[in-house]
């Protein structure tokens, strides 16, 4: 069995998504990632700059999803996916805060 | 490989409607969503759960699906040894079309992987558009080792592809993949053109690997933090004291452990944490650790310290 190296990239500060990138990963177009970002579902450092000079992190990514998930499996809008994620992960912080505290 | 009931996954027959597919998801999502769930085994469920809906959710998916289970009940199979029989989905065609959203079948089972994963790559392949293929969804774990110093890890992916007499077969894809140090839990990893082929001469999409970090022995992670038990003595604790402590890097450090001690202390080790904008520490929470009062030496150890801590009451704060 051969294997294939690839080139890798972690997606971080210094090597971040860029709006295109970000929608092709979720299936989707750059308009939608226009409205994730109008909602709030993924941060940008300056809203007026064109979306093409957009850039995003591997949390980003991560909500982008999770909010495409929840629109097709639930038919959720985004202001209402928006709120999910948030509350989603603190939900997740407050159980790592318990467990690090040693309680569960 | 084993033969999956998704009705029963749903619970729904055979005649649900889409409605009723849909209605069933959304109840069970509920229940089993890893997040909300009391249930044990939430995690499995909810996996079976997406799984089960992704195929009867899809018109075109669904009708193969059920056609293969005729074939299935009618032929018979011992359990648990489960092969598509050869050509099992001729006439169908599976589409993923732009709204549907991520390929993102990292989760779903091998049974999944096998029907529709090469199914949709040819159903992607025939297709007479162009456009990049769609990028793919993976998970990887690594230990937590691997993530603060980098690792080289082989991951294998699995697909269906028909051979030369249009046989199925499995092919095994093997990639190597250089994890850098200093990656954290859900990081994406990207790797270039490993995602489903292009569309009439067009790129290939990449594959996206979202980092998870085993759980480890000694360390838990809090977001970017790393946290770690502590044994001491009451001697060590009391009188304070050097005590050797193993850092998730690699080798041991000395930390002072400060006089007065109480237990449920935490020190923090700057920096020692994971990486990120904000690297994050290491904290050791200080737990106590009571020698057996086992000998006769170490019971009048016990007795001596009673006398010598006499006006010592730690249930004051009860009022007795």
């Amino acid at each position: 069995m051969a294997t294939v190296s690839v080139t890798t990239t972690a997606i971080s500060a210094s090597q971040p998504l860029a709006a295109s990138e970000l929608a092709h990963a979720c299936g989707a177009d750059t308009e939608w990632v226009v409205q994730l970002v109008e909602v709030g579902i993924v941060q940008i450092a300056a809203i007026e700059a064109p979306p093409e000079h957009w850039r995003f992190s591997s949390t980003d990514l991560q909500c982008a999803l999770e909010a495409r998930r929840l629109e097709r499996d639930f038919g959720v809008g985004l202001d209402a996916a928006a709120l999910i994620l948030d509350l989603q992960h603190e939900v997740r912080r407050l159980k790592a805060v318990i467990r690090a505290h040693g309680l569960r | 490989m084993e033969f999956k009931d998704y009705y029963s996954a749903l619970g729904i027959d055979r005649t649900a409607s889409e409605e009723d597919v849909r209605k069933a998801y959304r109840k069970l999502a509920r229940k089993y969503h890893p997040d909300v769930s009391k249930e044990p085994d939430a995690e499995k469920r909810m996996r079976d759960i997406n799984e089960a809906n992704d195929v009867l959710r899809d018109k075109e998916k669904r009708a193969a699906y059920d056609a293969l289970a005729d074939r299935v009940a009618r032929g018979g199979h011992p359990e648990g040894d489960f092969q598509p029989p050869p050509g099992w989905d001729a006439g169908f065609e599976f589409h993923r079309g732009p709204n549907q959203g991520p390929a993102d079948h990292a989760e779903f089972s091998e049974f999944f992987s096998s029907l529709f994963g090469e199914a949709e790559r040819r159903g992607a392949a025939r297709r007479n558009y162009r456009a990049r293929g769609e990028d793919h969804h993976a998970a990887i774990e690594i230990a937590l080792e691997d993530a603060l110093n980098g690792a080289e890890r082989e991951i294998t992916l699995r697909a269906q592809e028909l051979d030369a007499q249009g046989r199925p077969t499995f092919k095994t894809r093997t990639l190597s993949v250089k994890i850098p140090p200093g990656v954290h839990p859900g990081q994406f990893i990207r790797l270039a053109g490993q995602g489903m082929p292009g569309h009439g001469g067009e790129p290939a999409g990449d594959l996206y690997l979202e980092v998870r970090i085993a759980p480890h022995r000694l360390y838990r992670i809090e977001e970017r933090d790393l946290y770690m038990t502590l044994p001491v003595t009451p001697t060590e604790a009391a009188l304070g004291a050097q005590v050797k402590v193993p850092v998730p890097t690699g080798g041991v450090v000395e930390v002072t452990v400060p006089r007065n001690a109480r237990s449920g202390l935490k020190l923090r080790l700057k920096g020692r944490g994971l990486a990120g904008k904000q690297t994050g520490d290491l904290y050791l929470l200080l737990d106590i650790a009571l020698p057996p009062a086992d000998s006769e030496a170490a019971r009048k150890a016990y007795e001596q310290l009673a006398q010598a801590s006499a006006s010592f009451n730690p249930r004051q704060h009860l009022g007795v």
